[in-house]
């Protein structure tokens, strides 16, 4: 899976510190989501589509391999 | 109640451990054996807890309004928790392999006390995690 929060968050011109402030983890989580290193939860990646006022599938972007 | 509680259970627990300490070097070979390691030992355990709460409540005095706020967050994060969940697991199969380890040298040596002992663990260990595998089973 992969996701667009790091594309989404320099557009809006934030910092992983202040994302992470925005939806309560750790700025070490935000980072890891940006690498692909780590999926986030259900319900964080709805705080985070939310936050970007997008949809769930806006941000994360899951291969047909996956579903 | 419950915070006078957490207070003043570590300092208690280190009286105690310094009050077993001392009786155990002041009474030397009055004690048998067995139940001067028992003092020792219990000594060691409650002061180890004790101080490592203590210096912990100690730090956690100096945080900062913004530090504590980090560390309630760390603390929360799903990431760290999956990663704690994940150390936890692998640690179990570890210390079986560990506990498999020690069951094999102490057949070698043909030790019977221990060799029971350790299959007791054994099993221990494996009745722990079925027993948490059912726990959870029923809440998720």
């Amino acid at each position: 899976m992969t996701n667009r929060i790091a594309a989404l968050r320099k557009a809006r011109g934030l910092s992983q510190a202040e994302l992470a402030d925005a939806v309560d983890v750790t700025r070490q989580t935000i980072i890891s989501l940006e690498s692909g290193r780590y999926n986030a939860s259900l319900l964080l990646a709805h705080k985070i589509a939310r936050f970007f006022g997008r949809t769930i599938e806006e941000v994360f972007l899951f291969e047909e391999e996956e579903l | 109640m419950k915070d006078v509680w957490k207070k003043t259970l570590p300092a208690l627990a280190l009286a105690v451990a310094v009050g077993l300490g001392v009786a155990a070097v002041v009474l030397g070979d009055r004690l048998d054996r067995p139940m001067s390691g028992l003092c020792f030992g219990a000594a060691g355990m409650l002061g180890g807890l004790a101080c490592s709460r203590l210096l912990t409540a100690h730090w956690e005095r100096k945080w900062t309004p913004e530090q504590r706020r980090e560390m309630d967050r760390a603390e929360r994060d799903e990431r760290n928790v999956a990663i704690r969940e994940k150390a936890a697991h692998t640690s179990w199969y570890w210390t079986l392999y560990l506990l498999w380890a020690a069951f094999l040298v102490t057949l070698v040596l043909g030790s019977g006390f221990p060799t029971a002992l350790v299959s007791v663990l054994i099993v221990l260990h494996c009745l722990f995690l079925m027993v948490n595998l059912g726990r959870w089973a029923r809440r998720m």
